[in-house]
């Protein structure tokens, strides 16, 4: 495999009162082009600052992150993100949060190509019909469905998700994965995509590997899980196949005994 | 026994999408119902409330005698002063909304400076640590004081007691647009600059998409609250100065012995402080967005 994104034994610290705060040590992986990696642990393991780091909107304290042989700086045009809030600018309609999207993040293309590809990934994730409405007058769910097509719509090499459907509905969250989904193999699944997630489910369905996070602080990636499930995936069937249950069941030992956090722990006793 | 609380396994399995309309019309037929109700609402807890006030006056004045003057009487000479209120005969008596207008004159040049350098100076310190540690002091210090104490100064410089009520406007109307829009551009959340710099907007898209519309409304209340604070200063102000205003009007009619005259600018000057303050409302409500 040849890796695309590499991440070095990148650790981060935060500086507090009572000294720094390691959220995250010596992370290693490996990511290779096209493939989607879920980040997956206990809330406050430092996934999504992993994600950040990838995102170059934090810089590691040590360790370093490379991308196509680059090191990380700072973010660039080659990463989109979906923040874990939507993130939207609740003064922006939906067709603006994306056309600035574009019009920021696409060099070398005119207006019009600009708008006419803001009308495609409207039309795409099905908010044509909402694209003068602000933030505020829309469901959540279409929320997620704009900041997805916003980072979608900049052609970014790496796709990099942060609990992106945590806050939705179970329904909602089907059709935005099975969106996803569709969206990633509309571009001829070259995106190669990171997720954080903590819905085990989720991970399964969408990754092909699965990086299990241990419990923070100083959190690291504590083992990785290949999902090896034949794409295209369908979230009934696979429920029945052995590999799932398999990979279910690592997960979850993993999560609730390996690396359970304190409050787990008893509840699984 | 392993037990954990949610399994979203059997929820995710309907992949349907959500996109039901809301009925629309009766949501709007309803909203203007209640709209109308709650409009003739607010007019009758108005009048109770003038009336309550009004009762409160009537058995205050029978009490003090010719001391105070009783609600009709006042209402008499409010009505003969609002029936002709532009005369002019000469400087020392004029109609009073040629006083009103001249205060508000004054109010409106005073607060435009003041918004003209406290605007800039207010993103300036939001943005930048270094000239807000170095001018939040000052403005610390300035704030508690009352602006009338400016007046000598205002005089001393410009010679002038009308450029002095201005100047004393302006102190007043700074301060809080000032901290409102220092605060406002502070506030800017970490999350908005990351969109920015996640998709690369440059520097004039993040200003005018992102700093700009997220500070108005903090400028605009900001703004608001000086209109408020300055309108109240201004009678105090001309109190001071002489000549004409609203304020003089106050002072002139007690050296008249007039206090029917003196009752009914003091509702004129509330009169106009609310429509300016709703006024200011308006706008602020036409810039603000959802969240």
């Amino acid at each position: 495999m040849e890796p695309y994104l590499e991440i070095q034994r990148a650790t981060k610290s935060f500086p507090t009162r009572h000294g720094p705060y390691v959220a995250v040590k010596d992370v290693s992986l490996d990511v290779a082009r096209g493939e989607i990696v879920s980040l997956i642990g206990h809330s406050g393991c430092g996934k999504s600052t992993i994600l950040n780091m990838v995102a170059g909107l934090e810089r590691p304290s040590d360790g370093g992150l490379w991308l196509g042989g680059r090191e990380i700086e700072g973010p660039g045009p080659d990463r989109g993100v979906v923040f874990q809030n939507y993130s939207l600018l609740p003064w922006l309609t939906v067709w603006d949060s994306i056309f600035e999207a574009v019009d920021s993040a696409v060099v070398g293309l005119s207006k019009a190509d600009k708008r006419d590809r803001t009308e495609r990934f409207l039309h795409m994730v099905g908010l044509w019909d909402h694209r003068f409405k602000r933030p505020a007058q829309i469901s959540g769910g279409m929320k997620q469905r704009v900041a997805v097509a916003r980072a979608f719509s900049v052609h970014p090499e790496v796709l990099l998700l942060d609990e992106p459907f945590g806050a939705l509905d179970a329904l909602t969250r089907a059709s935005l994965q099975d969106e996803l989904v569709n969206l990633w193999t509309l571009d001829n699944s070259t995106e190669t995509v990171l997720l954080v997630t903590h819905d085990m489910d989720e991970a399964i369905l969408l990754s092909d590997r699965i990086a299990v996070m241990t419990r923070g602080p100083a959190a690291t990636i504590g083992e990785v899980i290949d999902v090896p499930l034949a794409r295209p995936r369908d979230r009934q069937s696979i429920l029945t196949d052995s590999t799932y249950r398999e990979v279910r069941e690592r997960l979850w030992y993993l999560l609730t005994v390996v690396y359970a956090t304190a409050d787990v722990t008893r509840e699984a006793v | 026994m392993l037990r954990l609380p949610v399994l979203s396994a059997t929820a995710a399995t309907f992949p349907v999408g959500l996109r039901a309309a809301p009925p629309r019309g009766w949501g709007l037929r309803l909203g203007l119902v209640s709209r109308a109700s709650d409009a003739a609402k607010g007019l009758l807890y108005t009048a109770g409330g003038l009336g309550l006030l009004g009762l409160i006056w009537l058995l205050a004045s029978l009490a003090a005698g010719r001391d105070l003057p009783n609600p009709l009487a006042t209402l008499e000479v409010f009505g003969r002063l609002v029936a002709n209120p532009l005369y002019d005969n000469g400087p020392n008596d004029k109609g009073v909304g040629l006083q009103l207008w001249s205060s508000i004159g004054r109010v409106f040049a005073g607060f435009a400076l003041a918004s003209l350098l406290a605007i800039p100076l207010g993103f300036l310190m939001g943005a930048n640590g270094f000239s807000r540690r170095l001018l939040s002091p000052v403005v610390q210090i300035m704030r508690p004081v009352s602006p009338l104490a400016w007046f000598p100064i205002g005089l001393a410089v410009f010679k002038s007691a009308p450029t002095a009520t201005i100047f004393v406007i302006f102190m007043t109307a700074l301060w809080p647009t000032l901290i409102n829009t220092a605060f406002g551009v502070m506030s800017l959340p970490e999350d908005h600059r990351n969109v920015a710099r996640v998709f690369r907007f440059s520097r004039f898209k993040y200003v005018t998409r992102v700093l700009l519309p997220f500070s108005l409304p903090h400028v605009l209340t900001g703004l608001r609250l000086s209109m408020g604070v300055a309108w109240m200063v201004i009678v105090a102000g001309e109190m001071l100065a002489g000549g004409i205003g609203i304020g003089f009007f106050v002072w002139d009619s007690w050296n008249q012995l007039s206090l029917e005259r003196v009752l009914s600018a003091i509702l004129l000057i509330g009169l106009v402080g609310l429509l300016l303050d709703r006024a200011f409302e308006w706008f602020g409500r036409r810039f603000a967005y959802g969240t």
